[in-house]
């Protein structure tokens, strides 16, 4: 968001941003009628206690995981083999009934921790080249679901 | 540098922006020789695809020469001219090692919009959005490229900068239709649009042996395109009755793979056409079909229907009982641009595969908004402009 913005619209400006991101995580647990495009339809906290997984092209994955083990000692993570020589499940799940925020640490954590595992490092994207950035809320909603967006999705 | 950048809904501006730098130690910097508008940027541009930023780098087609390669970089060599997929793939994950690169599980560093919307995340692609990764696009004097040795493919010196510019989408893109539509050597093939994608799809069929090609549009300009440098035959959808001409042209049976290579703005003529356009408009659904719905009715029994077109989200009136009955395979993709780049630049070596006629126009990359309102309305036969980011 343009740092040359200041007062009440960046206090606008900021709201949008957060409720871009807000958005993006409402979306992912909203069912809409007759679109069945949702990602999920489970409460928020039946979804919570599910366990996070993503299959790593590794047959050989082992720990350490810092990206998980930083997520504190609530954390269970356990592999299994993935059939059909896809190479290993990797799942972690919080012990009790975990926040929204902690779930969507665990989905950017996941994420690292596969991207380390079969590329050696995790993809940036920031900072590069972009133009004029008008501020609009509009603009500002989607700069926050943008930021969100490694903390959430169906993971 | 100077940028070619989305300002808005139908608002293309041309602006100084930061140089890219290297962010990861896969990266190389590009120094863009050519850059070109693509049918898909239209869709971002008209604001059909709502995940754009003022300011954001608009490109994906794009040929340069490396200048500057970060440590983990072992294959591609500072000062090769090179040509890169569209698709940001990290050569490492399952869907990589299967080759179907646009689909790479690491591509995309913003997964939970596409995974909000589709159920799964599929690969980043440059220029295209922040659904697809927000990555800055090509349309600029310099570029970053992840994972390079991936993704950039040297060019052989007797292949030109604008014959080898379209191996980066256009006839990568047609390629994936062809081959993964399942062409076959004595297949019949239809092609649902005469742009970039749909010449360069009918010319990938004729390449893996398809032996009767029919392309089908509504602008003279192009379909004389196709008769002239693809080989195809090529049909006006606006003085024929399509499904009625495909049967006739082929024995009754109908082709046997078809490739839809329109995407969600399609034009289409009669009470079809205002339908699609009057739901489009009313956000009751986000894509018009009718390219696709045709191809479905023409194709043959047990046939395939590929869907090379963009599209984002919802349509109606799918003809599902259709594919049903008629046992067809409906498959669709982004480019896999990654597998088949080495042999499009053997067959552009070869000469049997050109496409500098697709370059009808070529400007400085200061005049982009006027190089891309020619190619939307399709004014003075532009097929594709083509952009130089030095002028």
């Amino acid at each position: 968001m343009s740092s040359a913005v200041s007062g009440p619209l960046r206090q606008v400006l900021g709201k949008a941003a957060q409720l871009g991101g807000a958005a993006l995580g409402t979306l992912q647990h909203t069912r809409i009628p007759g679109v069945g495009q949702a990602s999920t339809t489970e409460p928020a906290d039946v979804a919570a206690r599910r366990w996070r997984a993503v299959t790593v092209f590794r047959d050989d994955l082992a720990g350490p995981f810092p990206e998980l083990e930083a997520l504190g000692p609530d954390l269970e993570v356990r592999m299994q083999p993935a059939p059909g020589g896809r190479g290993t499940e990797l799942y972690g799940r919080f012990h009790g009934s975990p926040t929204e925020d902690q779930v969507g640490e665990l989905r950017a954590a996941l994420r690292r921790t596969k991207q380390l595992a079969e590329v050696g490092e995790v993809l940036r994207v920031d900072p590069q080249p972009h133009g004029r950035r008008t501020p609009t809320p509009q603009g500002a909603a989607l700069e926050g679901a943008a930021a969100q967006a490694p903390k959430e999705g169906v993971l | 540098m100077r940028a070619a950048v989305w300002a808005g809904v139908n608002e293309v501006a041309v602006e100084d922006v930061p140089e890219p730098q290297l962010l990861n130690d896969h990266d190389v910097l590009l120094q863009i020789h050519q850059t070109v508008t693509c049918g898909s940027d239209l869709h971002l541009i008209g604001g059909y695809i709502p995940a754009m930023r003022a300011g954001d780098v608009l490109g994906h087609e794009f040929l340069g020469t490396v200048v500057e390669r970060g440590r983990a970089v072992t294959k591609v060599q500072v000062g090769d001219r090179v040509v890169v997929p569209s698709f940001v793939a990290c050569g490492n994950c399952w869907y990589c090692s299967q080759e179907l690169y646009s689909l790479c599980d690491n591509g995309n560093p913003d997964p939970g919009i596409t995974e909000g919307l589709w159920g799964q995340s599929p690969g980043g692609c440059f220029g295209y959005s922040h659904a697809m990764g927000g990555y800055a696009g090509s349309h600029a004097e310099y570029m970053r490229v992840p994972y390079a040795d991936v993704g950039c493919f040297v060019v052989p010196d007797g292949v030109s900068d604008t014959r080898a510019l379209f191996a980066s989408d256009s006839v990568t893109t047609g390629w994936t239709g062809a081959h993964l539509g399942g062409t076959q050597p004595g297949d019949v093939v239809a092609v649902w649009g005469a742009g970039a994608v749909g010449q360069m799809a009918a010319r990938a069929a004729m390449l893996l042996g398809a032996e009767q090609v029919v392309v089908i549009d509504r602008l003279p300009e192009r379909l004389a395109q196709v008769r002239q440098h693809i080989g195809a035959e090529a049909v006006d959808y606006t003085t024929t009755d399509v499904v009625a001409e495909l049967r006739e042209r082929t024995g009754g049976r109908g082709p046997d793979v078809c490739i839809e290579a329109v995407g969600m703005e399609a034009h289409s003529t009669g009470v079809q056409g205002a339908f699609d356009q009057v739901k489009q408009q009313l956000r009751l659904q986000t894509d018009r079909p009718s390219a696709v719905r045709e191809a479905i009715r023409a194709c043959r029994k047990g046939g395939s229907v590929f869907v090379l077109g963009v599209y984002a989200g919802m349509v109606d009136k799918f003809p599902l009982g259709a594919l049903m009955n008629k046992g067809l395979t409906v498959r669709g993709a982004q480019q896999h641009g990654q597998r088949y780049v080495p042999e499009i630049l053997r067959h552009m070596e070869s000469g049997a595969l050109t496409t500098e006629h697709l370059a009808t126009h070529t400007m400085p990359l200061s005049q982009a908004a006027e190089g891309y309102r020619i190619f939307k309305e399709k004014e003075d036969g532009c097929v594709r402009t083509v952009f130089d980011p030095t002028g």
